[in-house]
């Protein structure tokens, strides 16, 4: 985990180069309905945690009562029971992923911003600049990436923040590296060539004609890592960094019920399934967008 | 690839002209730049990770002398260490040794790193090895099998079950699988790590499951991945329409004429991960207790051992650059059309 | 037969006794390879091992060892006085967390092959108590270190104990073998034993479970003990550190003894072991639990919880927050979470934080930390880690600087008569309760689990940990099938 491959989030799932064969034959799950099953999914499991914590009868995730430790599951008021401190399971759950989604979807914000930009501007520019702006980047790409995080959070302390800067590191080479050779694809188009021969100025080039033909792009690719990066907070939790407890992430969870996973599977349970089954919405999700885009 | 079709018996002459062609062509000075291009990169990252390290609170010396030390005892043992000198000193002193090769010795054990290293990367080696056989072995037929009917049972089925494979956390599959296999089933070993030289099946039995750990994920991207290529190359190839209008059967023109094209393309992808992957085996070999390089780089960590955190950023870096310069040089080879979903450099 | 470490148990710095900063999480594989000069066995009681008796003269100021004649390092050379008084003065001329902390050392001497003499400016009557978890207790073979050079002795140490070293990855695996010429005739009944060291608790059972182990020490989970249980002899081992909260009575707001007793009050340690811990361990009021030597389980003026005084207090300061550290683990995390919940309901807001090691260190090096989640005491409170730790001005990591502790805490170790001694420990443990200087809670205790068949002292019988372990006595482990 210390070094993501860009490419791995680049290609997360399989290109959809098969759109030919799919239509010929009819694959439905690919369809109108690869879309709109995985954006309802996931339209779900971010209602849950991030609006019915807020509206729902949700108890806070840390600071529970000593009392009311380790309560099984179905307990009166504790539906997935109590941890060993007294929390509430299901809120813990919720709140977990609050953290977690949010880590990913910032991290890949700030991917796509900063690394789009960046790549967008080394691929217009071109020539010796395009190419430092590229060994730069190759730097951050062959450094181990754990070794930035510990860095980032025994030097700072830990924090969800900075979790998110840590692993901002891995989304914005790779965010960099799909925008610029989109960029360069562009470049070559006509209706480039006219702007740039009507003396358009730099920025609103990019802003104007580069930023919104690459960002589909950025997008469905940004969609695509959300798995990772939250499979990756997870594993940042199991060599003691990512969100310090006892505030919950759904990374942070496993690592610690991994320590008393034959006393209590559950701890470890719930948070994996968790975890999946956003991975395999947002995937799902991507992999379908990828396949409506690619096709028009 | 002309290589795949020169019998091994060519003649001497010819293979002499093909070294002098390669010797011109532009693959070779492609590769010369490229090697040119990656000094600047490894010295960035051997610089960078200087900076980090030297930027964490606590060092090595109040690491090894623990929580009791004085002051002045501390500072004794960081001029012991070198760790007194200025930073750039320090870094220019590292530098100029490891370009000749001394890669300096660990500040906690006194180990050279060099002999560390070499005790770690076989092992990590050798996991991530038979990762990737595992995984390439299963991902060619289960591609083939999804190919040949695109949407049958059998693909759906192998695309599903490679989209759960690529969803689930390579630390959660761990837990499940020690859960299953070593303590309800008691068939393979929990944690661990027997060295082949001392029991090759045990080295065996104590690998498999951390490799699988890590490999599903891999067998999954690879599926999916060849599938889509082989289903591109059936769909609009020319060779494909050529064979098939000859008359030559759909699996034989998949097997034998997509496939080929295909797999160049996926060991392309297969060496631009090899690099990193390695570091994707931190938290595997943390949970299995496998002595390996992301074991130590955690240790190290925690210890502040500078050196060896630097010697093994700096053979990570070598093995990610020379793994790009692979898959870029296999790229620039092969047929154009073949596009994977590597962005162009 | 293999044993599995806890994670504590790494030794990244290699098993020299002069360089092992881990030396007493490693008592396993140092006890192994090198023997001990003294060993706590069955009971409590410290028994002779490689040396056959320790005897105080003059007041304290110097202690004769007495050796067992005859005995050799597995390298063959002579493990005599004079060896001793090489390896103790290579020990206390290494700056290492792993010596012991004693008066200044005027002289080592041997007066013939088979008596040492250490000679102190300042009496020293727990010398032989503080052996155990120190470098002294092991002896390493000076002509090897000499011949091998230190950096291959660390990782291929050569002793007088019961097993030596086949093959040894640091933090991994060390690998032994029976020492053909151990000196006790019979010993050691294993004729190998390997360490491998683990992450936790958790995936030490696991391979337990799946075969990869027999034994492990320094089980700490009162969650998987009662799950596997069933599955293996677990033995618990009488505890000797209680857990206490530390104050920095040098900073705000702790400089207000009110604050300090306001913590007292609030904590109810009892309930904590009731909650995370089953009831399993006994809250104590002073820095020795049962297990250990000077325990006194009521210790006069000691403020108990009292919730209705807390929250007065509370009010009278006009509310109290804390920012509370300790040491990052499982363990540590909930039992912070769990005070964390008390002090509320006392109306005290508490900010908890994990720290690493490193960041533990740099908490107290900003001397503006207010309050830590500790251990303190060990077998003898003048061993280990222990009470001048936490509560001498000296140290870097005591949230006291008071002249009159400091003079009882020194007093209690100085003095021979165990009397004498615990006189003075019990005045030192008097008036760290009537300044309020941290209350006391309750040692966790640790088990040793050894699958069925497995059996040996301190692993199957009881041992008091000298600081947090037990560590068997390895060489009279025997495994019957």
């Amino acid at each position: 985990m210390a070094d993501l491959p860009s490419d791995l989030v680049v290609a997360g799932v399989a290109p959809a180069a098969d759109e030919a064969a799919v239509a010929k034959a009819g694959g439905w799950w690919r369809g109108r309905l690869g879309v709109t099953v995985p954006a309802v999914m996931v339209a779900f499991i971010f209602g849950l945690c991030f609006i019915w914590p807020i509206i729902g009868p949700v108890p806070p995730p840390t600071g529970g009562n000593i009392l009311s430790s380790s309560l099984p599951a179905f307990s009166p008021g504790h539906f997935l029971g109590t941890d060993a401190v007294g929390n509430d399971e299901w809120s813990r759950l919720l709140y977990g992923g609050r953290a977690s989604l949010e880590i990913a979807l910032a991290v890949q914000a700030i991917g796509i911003v900063l690394g789009g930009l960046i790549g967008a501007i080394a691929g217009y520019l071109g020539g010796w600049r395009d190419a430092t702006i590229m060994r730069v980047l190759d730097v951050f790409i062959a450094f181990p990436g754990l070794v930035l995080a510990v860095a980032i959070a025994q030097g700072l302390g830990p924090s969800e923040l900075h979790t998110i800067w840590a692993l901002s590191f891995f989304s914005v080479p790779a965010s960099a590296r799909i925008s610029r050779a989109a960029t360069l694809q562009l470049r070559e188009q006509t209706f480039m060539t006219a702007a740039r021969l009507s003396g358009t100025s730099f920025p609103r080039m990019l802003l104007g004609h580069i930023a919104p033909n690459i960002l589909p792009q950025l997008l469905t690719y940004a969609l695509l890592g959300i798995g990772i990066i939250m499979i990756l907070e997870g594993a940042l939790s199991f060599v003691g960094l990512g969100v310090p407890p006892p505030a919950p992430s759904w990374g942070n969870m496993i690592a610690q019920g991994q320590s008393t996973i034959s006393a209590n599977p559950r701890f470890v349970f719930l948070p994996s399934a968790a975890l999946f089954i956003t991975v395999v919405s947002f995937n799902l999700l991507g992999e379908g967008l990828r396949a409506r885009w690619g096709s028009q | 690839m002309s290589s795949t079709s020169a019998p091994l018996s060519a003649p001497l002459a010819a293979r002499a002209g093909r070294a002098r062609r390669l010797a011109s062509s532009p693959t070779l000075s492609f590769i010369v730049r490229r090697l040119l291009a990656a000094i600047p990169v490894l010295l960035g990252v051997t610089f960078l990770s200087f900076v980090v390290m030297n930027s964490l609170p606590g060092d090595a010396a109040q690491e090894l002398l623990g929580a009791q030390a004085t002051p002045a005892e501390i500072h004794q043992l960081e001029i012991k260490l070198g760790l007194d000198k200025p930073f750039l000193t320090r870094y220019w002193d590292w530098l100029h040794q490891a370009v000749i090769g001394h890669l300096g010795h660990s500040l906690s054990s006194g180990q050279s790193v060099a002999s560390i290293l070499g005790s770690d990367l076989p092992v990590t080696f050798e996991l991530v090895g038979f990762a990737f056989v595992i995984s390439l072995a299963l991902a060619v037929p289960l591609a083939l099998v999804s190919a040949r009917k695109p949407n049958g049972v059998a693909d759906r089925l192998s695309m599903m079950f490679s989209m759960a494979g690529l969803s689930i956390a390579p630390y959660v599959l761990a837990l499940v699988l020690v859960y299953v296999f070593a303590v309800k089933l008691n068939v393979l070993p929990a944690i661990g790590w027997v060295p082949p030289g001392q029991s090759v099946w045990q080295n065996i039995r104590y690998l498999i499951l951390p490799a699988v750990s890590i490999g599903l994920g891999l067998l999954c991207f690879y599926t999916r991945l060849l599938r889509a290529d082989l289903l591109e190359q059936m769909q609009g190839e020319d060779y494909v329409v050529t064979a098939r209008a000859k008359g030559v059967r759909p699996w034989r023109v998949l097997t034998r004429h997509a496939l080929r094209n295909s797999l160049f393309g996926l060991i392309t992808v297969v060496a631009l991960n090899l690099g990193t992957l390695l570091g994707f085996t931190v938290v595997i070999e943390d949970i299995f207790g496998i002595p390996g390089i992301g074991h130590e780089l955690l240790q190290a960590i925690d210890n502040r051992d500078i050196p060896v955190i630097e010697g093994i950023v700096f053979v990570f870096a070598v093995i990610v650059v020379l793994c790009n310069l692979a898959a870029d040089v296999l790229y620039s080879v092969l047929d154009p059309r073949i596009r994977y979903g590597r962005p162009t450099e | 037969m293999l044993e599995l470490g806890g994670y504590a148990g790494a030794w990244p710095t290699g098993l020299d006794p002069a360089t092992n900063v881990n030396g007493a999480a490693d008592q396993d594989q140092m006890n192994s390879i090198f023997g001990q000069l003294f060993q706590l066995s069955t009971g409590g009681h410290v028994t002779p091992d490689l040396a056959t008796s320790a005897t105080p003269e003059k007041g304290g100021t110097t202690w004769r060892i007495a050796l067992r004649p005859g005995l050799k390092f597995s390298d063959g050379t002579p493990l005599d006085a004079a060896a001793v008084v090489s390896n103790w003065k290579r020990d206390l001329a290494n700056p290492c967390t792993c010596k012991p902390i004693l008066p200044p050392v005027k002289s080592i001497t041997a007066p013939d092959s088979t008596t040492v003499l250490l000679s102190m400016a300042a009496p020293d009557g727990a010398f032989q108590n503080q052996l155990l978890v120190a470098n002294l207790n092991w002896i390493a073979s000076p002509t090897a270190i000499k011949s091998m050079g230190e950096q291959a002795f660390k990782i291929k140490p050569v002793g007088a104990g019961p097993f030596t070293v086949v093959s040894d990855t640091l933090s991994n695996t060390l690998a032994l073998k029976k020492n053909p010429n151990y000196w006790e005739s019979g010993r050691p009944y294993l004729d190998s034993l390997t360490f491998k060291a683990t992450a936790d608790d958790e995936s030490a059972l696991e391979a337990l479970q799946s075969g990869g182990a027999q034994a492990y020490d320094g089980m700490a989970t009162p969650s998987l003990v009662s799950t596997y249980k069933s599955h293996f002899t677990t033995t618990e081992q009488p505890a000797t550190s209680p857990y206490d909260i530390q104050l920095n009575t040098a900073a705000p707001p702790f400089n207000n003894k009110n604050a300090r007793l306001a913590i007292y009050y609030a904590t109810d340690a009892a309930i904590i072991d009731q909650k995370l811990f089953g009831n399993q361990f006994q809250v104590v009021q002073g820095f020795t639990a049962p297990g250990g030597l000077f325990y006194y389980p009521n210790v006069p003026g000691y403020p108990a919880y009292d919730i209705n005084k807390a929250k007065s207090l509370v009010k009278s300061l006009g509310g109290l927050n804390v920012n509370f550290f300790t040491l990052a683990s499982p363990v540590n995390q909930n039992f912070m979470e769990a005070l964390q919940t008390l002090w509320k309901g006392a109306g005290i807001n508490t900010s908890i934080h994990l720290y690493s090691l490193a960041g533990l260190i740099q908490q107290f090096d900003t001397k503006k930390w207010q309050a830590a989640l500790q251990t303190a005491g060990a077998w003898d409170p003048a061993a280990g880690v222990g009470l001048g730790f936490r509560f001498l001005s000296q140290s870097p990591f005591s949230g006291v600087h008071d002249p009159k502790l400091d003079a009882l805490i020194l007093g209690g170790q100085a003095q021979v008569n165990p009397t004498a001694r615990d006189q003075t420990y019990q005045k030192a443990a008097q008036y760290i309760a009537q300044n309020a200087d941290g209350p006391f809670l309750f040692p966790l205790a640790s088990w040793n689990v050894a699958v069925h068949g497995v059996q040996g002292p301190g692993l199957t019988t009881v041992i008091p940990s000298v600081v947090v372990n037990t560590a068997p006595l390895w060489q009279d482990v025997s495994f019957t099938q």
